[in-house]
């Protein structure tokens, strides 16, 4: 749950990057820490396995500065994406303001891609949350292998994009897309977090 | 004295007599998720968050546990290391439930820390507000442009 203080006028939010294991959600947070200057960023903390698999999660808190006069922080989470670690999941996912769905743009994991899914909506239902209400954008990830393995946004979005939520194909690798992705589920959680002070 | 930074300053009077009476090194005040209300003791602001987002874990995983037990939550525990100790407690405020971490050296003891959290929790829920009344849109409309200029910038582009 985002934190709002109008006295020193801040807004800190919690951002989750969900997905199957191995699905890029540790490389999009190491990306963003390579590129964002010293002053902008805090230190990330990973909790990983000694293979580097996502134990509890990764963290990464992103000043943003300052927007309609709030200075404005993101924290970054990721979750295990391993199927036997959703009990861990369901606590990093407690509070968020909004996700980024990771998907594996391999022909071979979309079962996991669907099963991961379904996981969070079953998750976010538990606290009763879901993925209608939740901010959510949906990316695309390993669009740079060979075009034999993977399926094509619009084969994904087929697949997994039952609500038409922006979605965004990626390298996160490389950072293509990791930008963009950023970008859109901030715009989404800043304007529920708005819209909500409204009514 | 070190002094308390604090993003809400009704936390600022309670939490300076807590660190006067039990010496306590390093103390944050934060929300169950992990976001910082105020800090005494750490320098950098780098340090606060990642202790902050690690506290809220310990806390989030022993209740997972403890609910697993058939037990509600372990209200207060305790990590005891051969200098430091890091005690971290619960409080019911009124805008809900809010953690304290607190790092102990050797001119403090659990025993101490144990005995004036409890006033701390008890003065912290005296002290703190009704959560706030919210009118209008928080943003203007037009957020997006400085959103975008914010990211730009954030990435270099």
């Amino acid at each position: 749950m985002s934190l709002v203080n109008f006295t020193t006028r801040e807004i800190t939010c919690k951002i989750v990057y969900y997905g199957p294991g191995r699905s890029g959600k540790t490389t999009n947070l190491q990306y963003i820490y390579g590129r964002v200057p010293d002053d902008r960023r805090g230190r990330m903390v990973s909790l990983a396995t000694e293979t580097e698999r996502t134990l509890f999660f990764d963290f990464l808190p992103l000043e943003l500065g300052t927007i309609s006069g709030f200075t404005t922080r993101f924290h970054l989470y990721t979750v295990p994406g391993q199927v036997y670690y959703n009990s861990t999941r369901k606590l990093v996912l407690q509070g968020a303001d909004g996700v980024v769905f990771v998907a594996d743009s391999q022909v071979r994991q979309l079962d996991e891609n669907i099963e991961s899914l379904q996981n969070l909506q079953s998750n976010l239902i538990e606290m009763d949350d879901d993925m209608r209400s939740m901010p959510l954008v949906l990316q695309y990830n390993k669009q740079d292998l060979p075009p034999q393995l993977i399926l094509r946004p619009p084969e994904l979005d087929e697949a997994l994009n039952f609500w038409g939520l922006p979605s965004f194909p990626s390298d996160a690798l490389r950072g293509l897309g990791v930008f963009e992705t950023l970008k859109a589920i901030s715009e989404r959680v800043l304007r529920k977090l708005s819209e909500e002070a409204s009514q | 004295m070190r002094r308390t930074r604090a993003v809400e300053a009704w936390t600022v009077e309670p939490l300076d007599r807590f660190v006067g009476e039990t010496g306590a090194r390093l103390t944050l005040l934060m929300t169950p998720a992990g976001q910082v209300l105020a800090q005494q003791g750490f320098t950098r602001a780098v340090d606060v968050m990642a202790s902050a987002a690690l506290g809220a874990a310990i806390f989030s995983s022993t209740g997972a546990i403890a609910r697993m037990l058939g037990e509600r939550e372990f209200r207060a525990l305790n990590h005891q290391g051969r200098q430091y100790g890091v005690f971290l407690g619960a409080l019911d405020a009124p805008r809900g439930k809010l953690l304290v971490l607190v790092v102990y050296g050797p001119d403090s003891s659990l025993g101490l820390v144990q005995l004036f959290f409890a006033d701390l929790a008890e003065q912290l829920v005296v002290a703190a507000p009704e959560p706030e009344e919210r009118h209008g849109p928080i943003l203007a409309a037009d957020f997006e442009r400085e959103l975008d200029e914010s990211l730009a910038s954030l990435f270099g582009r």
